[in-house]
């Protein structure tokens, strides 16, 4: 079987293909991705008492971290999908290197999840044989497993250059794939017992975030692609386009925000509204998510009337530092305000929020796993043209 | 075929834990802080000494609540998490992924993570221990000083706990919530 | 399954490991096994195949509840409450729950072992039973043996002295101790109820119980059923309180688990209940409240104590400057108590001695309490009624040699010099201190210890450890390796209830009973039943000891020579009380009732018409007689005195320099310097002393006890929760952490008893928490020497 037919890629020796464009970032995807192995390794022999999960927060940082990675490979999706999907012509530029850097983000997911999901292959087992389909996780899992599939499929025939039939899966891929991320938000939307998470607010700011997230990313891809030179035009259009679509979708995130905020604290509802005044009291809420991931880029989108691209691409940096956050606090803020609230040891102090720090283990593969991806990202922009579309289709 | 649940007279209770030592003996509950099925917890006392507030010190023994529409069991991908056939909220910890989905989605932190099997586990009302001999209480009902706990089935409408429950006030915990209970604290 | 199947194994495997291991052992393995030290695999999930369920009685505390023990593949997986025994009914606490770790804990003691190290240091050889009998008698290079004392001191048996702890054995071990023939035996009471059983007993004539299923006022001062749990007290009168049949006050300084279920709660000033009881007799006999019909036929010198608080003016705000309870509160109390009397209870209580007038208390409380009338009475204190058994053979020789008691009789005075009476149980404190500064009548040499923890349980652990190291032969029978093993010459390993026979008991009241504590399982490593032990003891030192006596003791040698040594001998043979087997001993001890030795072997219970009165009635109630058949009055409300009396006034005591009414004295007065606090002690009711301090269980309830601190004190002191604390007072200091509360006084501080030892031999009580004994005083209450818990102030400092 040649695989050439099923995926055109280009040819090279294994020593052409592992040979690294830059030695720094390969070290530094080296290292994440060692880190990554040395604490499955930590968690093989440990198990859970490898992570800092508890009771009372069962959900730490990998699940931050998968969160982190479905929501790239979601806003990606929808990034590619302007060019290929709706036919934007200023966008198809991006189209091929979106939809597989949304592929990457979302394998790597799938490699952080593998080591937080107590048992992995029971999951694959009777996900199939007793589907849970009241469960937002099932139909997460599942969707997103087909997502992947699509998403691959899509991306075969963008490769073979057959965008008619990219458009179809395109759109299908898009589709389950926001059926999928809306999903995860309701994963957290659904908890009806825990008030600041419950609700429509984060199947929709996941949505809003993911298309965030995937403007942040295909600058950060074009930045470092075109480091040190100027933006080729077709290039810079996109990019300027989608400068100003971002200060738009910021506008709309913290306004979002701002409401929701707003509208926890009103009235004083027990647990919602100190729960609340608790979050607005963290660093990680004002430094990491406003200022990194909001107030950063949207300041630099209006002082340069969202022209400045090259700077763009350190603000989306930056952003990226804020979305992690974002991931982040929505985990440890959901699991915030204890289920129990009593004292069940006389020498104990009474249950207030709870506390999590991440172990080491979980530090290692949450984010050892972003070497993974910028392997494959590597290798992939080796084998693969991601920029030459076909004039017309 | 019955449906079973559990009264509490707590104000019986005197916070002396036989409860938890029973329950952990009698399904091989292993020791550690956070591993238990079955608690008694009270606020910490109001008032300033030597003005202290009795009532704020009110203890309530307390477990997992068998709720008749479970959070835990809807959002259990896998149905390791399931109604059994006496309405009792169990996990089948050959099906238990461990998503950890379901102690985060109770709203009683009724769950906990058994570190033999990696699999979450609560309170079933000792329905593989003692229900399963033939037994009809719980271990935590039996060996209860004072005697706070009632455990039968509500569908039998001559059992005890349906007649004290049609007999006394009785109240549920975060009743709001939907989850419908079959715990019952008696007032 | 497979816990358990590892468990077994486990345990079959250290069996093998003693035959074949045998010598070759370090002396630290002798006490635990790697394989379960920290291992969390202590529970065993019970299973649905075969068992067997043996009736048995519960010694993790000393209420003896009746326990179900479930046996599968000869591993006990769990135990339940035996719902016949009326005194239990149908319950068991944790600590009854957690009886299994008493049995598998990896620390207990399982071989005879004798001392090779220095003598505190816990260094210890295994050996044989036999090595470890003939160490006790003739001791190795590292102390003497009995023969060795008792000739150098020309068989005087009391040089060597006897002591232990509550239990169902204690009497077997008693029995050897009356073989012995020393006059010196030391139990619990001096540091438990000895002031408050005398105090009833000279004043009613009996220590009564109360019957809280019918009572309808309660005051429980200084005791706290909710955490210091007697059966049936504590299940018959929570399931009433809160406003659902019995009012229940509760005085006491902190803010206790009985105070959270009182309808109010007094805190009083600690060590002033006298003035608060005093108070109430004063309204309720002023406002003339009390039953003059049962005052008139049963009251002895009422009139005198009437003029006494008359004169002395022990009114309701006399009261309330010493106790800090308000007046008004005092006389409410008073009237309510008259009005539900005599279905209302003053609480007797069963605990240890917190002040030095608690005898006093004791008397004013009886005397108050039969003023209501409520003696002898359904729903007051009653005397109730006991299934009586039979003796059996037991050995009292006389030896000319042995001296009396050792207690120093004060010059000038009638009474002793460190208190007016010696009660059968002996002062511990007295005893020990004056051991300790010579001023013995004859040298004290030796100790047999059965079942008793004297480093943790009294006052002044640093005076304790000395007294220890002063004795030459000490030797200990006990299941845990305890502190005070540690400074044992031979140990001797007993088996846990669970493995063990124990004597036949009856038990008295309204609805009384007889039950047995019979064998679970079989005794695991190399430990024994105490009487199986002594049986291996008397048998090897039985005929030495005669020897020595034959060789100093006239009267023997006159009786030989009358008699023959034979006949002599039968009256000094130590194993006639050990000859028989413990099951052959309790059929004996029921014979009189037909059907009973049956019934105890299958249901652990029985008392006459069990069969037709025992009844479930709910699924968690049962009847056990039918209330016209219960015990309630028997003497139709007359006190147990010889004079049928209740005896207001004492004049004999007054001999002794005793108070002979219940008087105020102003040393009473409760006060603590600026910047020290007044140091409490108490229970919890998941822990029983030291007895249960090294129970995995029990420590996954409370891993360490944290020292009461007022919230705005530790505050002020900059002290939080968990911070570690030094605690000393002139006694010594101990350390442990912090645990801010407002449910204890600005000026007091609380930790529970039992907790920091030191024997690191015990995996989970080593240096958990901190010691209240190193630092409480040994003060000791003047009438019968009983140990003084409330009386030390402390300073204490975040370290």
């Amino acid at each position: 079987m040649d695989l050439q037919k099923i995926i055109p890629y280009k040819k090279m020796s294994l020593k052409e293909l592992l040979v690294p464009e830059n030695k720094l970032m390969a070290l530094i995807a080296v290292v994440l991705t060692t880190l990554f192995l040395i604490g499955v390794a930590i968690y093989l022999v440990h198990g859970h008492h490898a992570y800092a999960v508890t009771r009372e927060h069962p959900w730490g940082l990998l699940i931050a971290m998968y969160i982190f990675f479905v929501v790239s490979s979601t806003g990606l999706c929808i990034v590619g999908s302007f060019g290929d999907v709706f036919g934007f012509k200023d966008y198809m530029v991006v189209s091929k290197r979106a939809i597989f850097g949304s592929i990457i983000t979302i394998l790597s997911g799938f490699a952080v999840i593998a080591f937080e999901i107590g048992h992995p292959v029971t999951m694959m087992i009777y996900n199939v044989l007793s589907p849970g389909l009241t469960s937002a996780i099932w139909w997460m899992g599942t969707l997103y497993g087909l997502y992947l599939t699509f998403m691959i499929i899509e991306f075969i025939f963008l490769m073979r250059n057959d965008m008619a039939r990219a458009k179809i899966f395109g759109l299908i891929g898009l589709l389950v794939g926001l059926a999928a991320h809306s999903n995860l938000g309701g994963v957290f939307g659904f908890l009806n017992a825990r008030v600041v998470s419950n609700g429509v607010f984060y199947p929709t700011y996941f949505i809003l975030t993911a298309f965030i997230t995937g403007i942040y990313l295909i600058f950060i891809m074009y930045g470092y692609k075109y480091r040190g030179q100027p933006f080729p035009d077709d290039v810079a259009k996109a990019l300027t386009n989608f400068m100003k679509i971002q200060g738009l979708l910021l506008a709309i995130l913290m306004f979002f925000e701002t409401w929701k905020m707003l509208t926890g604290v009103y009235g004083g509802m027990p647990e919602r509204a100190d729960t609340i005044i608790h979050i607005l009291h963290t660093k990680s809420f004002w430094l990491g998510e406003v200022l990194c991931g909001m107030v950063i880029p949207f300041l630099l989108i209006l002082k340069s009337k969202g022209t400045a691209i090259k700077q763009m691409v350190w603000a989306s940096v930056i952003g990226m530092v804020g979305i992690f956050y974002m991931r982040y606090d929505l985990v440890h803020d959901t699991q915030l305000f204890p289920m129990q609230t009593l004292k069940i040891r006389e020498y104990q102090l009474p249950p207030s929020f709870v506390d999590y720090f991440p172990s080491t283990a979980e530090m290692m593969i949450g984010f050892g796993a972003i070497g993974i991806c910028m392997i494959l990202y590597f290798i992939g922009t080796k084998l693969f043209d991601l920029d030459h579309m076909p004039e017309h289709h | 075929m019955a449906r079973y649940g559990m009264a509490l007279d707590y104000k019986n209770c005197i916070n002396c834990k036989a409860c938890e030592v029973a329950c952990k003996e009698e399904n091989g509950v292993l020791l550690g802080a956070d591993k238990h099925r079955i608690w008694v917890g009270v606020k910490e006392i109001e008032g300033e000494y030597p003005l202290l507030n009795i009532a704020s010190n009110t203890f309530y023994p307390s477990q997992c609540q068998h709720c008749d529409n479970a959070p835990c069991e809807e959002v259990c991908p896998t149905h390791a998490t399931h109604y059994d056939e006496n309405g009792v909220v169990r996990v089948d910890p050959n099906k238990c992924i461990l998503c950890s989905y379901c102690m985060n989605a109770c709203p009683y932190d009724a769950r906990y993570v058994d570190d033999r099997t990696m699999t979450v586990d609560k309170c079933n009302f000792c329905s593989d221990t003692r229900l399963a001999r033939g037994e009809t209480t719980t271990a935590c009902q039996a060996t209860c000083p004072t005697k706070v706990r009632i455990f039968g089935d509500l569908d039998d409408p001559n059992s005890e706990i349906s007649q004290v429950l049609r007999e006394r006030e009785h109240f549920s915990l975060k009743p709001h919530l939907g989850t419908k209970p079959k715990l019952f604290y008696l007032m | 399954m497979a816990v358990e199947v590892s468990r077994r194994r486990f345990l079959q495997g250290s069996v093998a490991m003693t035959v074949i291991g045998g010598m070759s052992m370090a002396p630290s393995d002798l006490f635990s096994n790697e394989e379960e030290h920290g291992s969390q695999a202590m529970t065993t999930k019970t299973g649905t195949g075969e068992a067997k369920i043996v009736p048995t009685l519960c010694e993790m505390c000393v209420n003896k509840c009746a326990a179900l023990a479930r046996v599968e593949n000869g591993v006990v997986t769990k135990l339940d409450p035996n719902p016949m025994f009326p005194k239990s009914r149908n319950m068991l606490c944790p600590r009854g729950n957690a009886g299994i770790q008493a049995l598998y804990d990896p620390d207990r003691l399982k071989y005879p072992m004798i001392r090779v190290g220095e003598k505190g240091e816990g260094k210890f050889k295994r050996v044989s039973w036999e090595e470890a009998y003939d160490a006790i008698l003739n001791g190795t290079d590292k102390f003497p043996g009995l023969a060795k004392i008792l000739d150098e001191e020309k068989d005087n048996r009391s040089t060597i002295f006897f002591c232990a702890g509550e239990g169902m054995a204690e009497h077997t071990f008693k029995t050897f101790f009356n073989g012995f023939g020393s006059a010196n035996w030391l139990n619990h009471a001096s540091l438990c109820l000895r002031t408050v059983v005398s105090g009833y007993g000279v004043t009613l004539g009996a220590y009564p119980q109360a019957d809280l299923e019918n009572a309808e006022y309660i005051i429980m001062a200084g005791a706290n059923r909710a955490e210091a749990i007697v059966t049936p007290d504590t299940m018959d009168f929570f399931k009433r309180t809160k406003g659902r049949g019995a009012k229940l006050i509760c005085v006491d300084p902190r803010f206790t688990n009985t105070a959270a279920k009182a309808d109010k709660w007094l805190p009083i000033k600690p060590g002033t209940d006298l003035a608060f009881v005093l108070a109430l007799t004063y309204v309720a006999i002023m406002e003339e409240l009390y039953d003059k019909a049962y005052v008139e036929k049963y009251f002895d010198g009422f009139t005198q104590y009437k003029n006494h608080l008359y004169s002395e003016g022990y009114t309701p705000e006399w009261a309330e400057k010493i106790t800090g309870i308000p007046a008004k509160d005092i006389y409410e109390i008073a009237r309510d108590f008259m009005k539900h009397a005599p279905k209302a209870v003053y609480y007797p209580g069963r605990r240890s001695t917190f002040a030095k007038n608690d005898f006093q208390l004791r008397r004013a409380m009886a005397i108050f309490q039969a003023l209501g009338g409520g003696i002898d009475t359904k729903g007051g204190l009653v005397f109730g009624k006991k299934l009586p058994l039979k003796p059996h053979a037991t050995v009292a020789p006389m030896y000319a040699q042995a001296e009396g008691i050792d207690v120093e009789r004060a010059k000038g005075h009638p009474g002793y010099s460190d208190c007016a009476i010696v009660s059968g149980g002996g002062s511990w404190i007295g005893f020990r201190n004056r051991v300790l500064e010579g001023k013995g009548l004859y040298p004290i040499r030796g100790m047999f210890l059965y079942k008793h923890n004297p480093m943790m349980n009294m006052p002044n652990t640093k005076k304790t450890a000395e007294f220890l190291k002063k004795l030459d032969l000490i030797v200990t029978i006990d299941t845990m390796p305890s502190d005070t093993v540690m400074y044992a010459d031979v140990v001797l390993p007993e088996c846990t209830y669970l493995e063990r026979t124990d004597p036949v008991k009856t038990f008295g009241g309204p609805e009384p009973s007889i039950a047995v504590r019979n064998k679970v399982i079989d005794p695991m490593y190399e430990t024994k039943p105490v009487i199986e032990i002594l049986r291996g003891l008397t048998e090897k030192i039985s005929k030495p000891l005669f020897e020595i006596t034959k060789k100093y003791d006239e009267d023997v040698q006159d009786d030989i020579a009358d008699r023959g040594e034979e006949e002599v001998y039968k009256d000094f043979d130590l194993t006639i009380p050990f000859k028989h087997s413990q099951e052959e001993l309790n059929e004996h001890a029921v014979s009189d009732y037909p059907g009973a030795a049956e019934a105890l072997k299958e249901h652990g219970v029985y008392y006459p018409n069990m069969d037709k009165w025992f009844k479930k009635v709910s699924v968690n109630e049962h009847v056990y007689y039918p209330d016209d058949k219960k015990a309630y009055t028997v003497r139709g409300g007359k006190p147990k005195t010889p004079s049928g009396k209740v005896m207001c006034n004492l004049k004999n005591i007054a001999k002794k320099g005793v108070d002979p009414m219940p008087t105020w004295r102003k040393e009473y007065e409760y006060s603590v310097p600026e910047g020290k606090f007044r140091m409490l002690t108490g229970r919890h009711a998941q822990f029983t002393q030291s007895g249960t301090s090294n129970n995995a269980m029990l420590h996954d309830l409370i891993n360490e006890n944290y020292i009461w601190i007022n919230k705005r004190v530790a505050k002020k002191m900059g002290i939080k929760f968990g911070d570690m604390i030094e605690v000393s007072s002139e006694a010594g200091s101990t350390r442990l952490k912090a645990y801010p509360t407002e449910k204890i006084a600005p000026d007091q501080v609380f930790f529970i008893h039992g907790f920091g030892e030191e024997s690191e031999e015990l995996t989970w009580a080593y240096r958990s928490g901190g010691n209240d004994n190193a630092v409480i005083k040994d003060d000791i209450e003047p009438v019968y020497g009983a140990a003084v818990m409330h009386s030390t102030n402390v300073e204490i400092r975040k370290v």
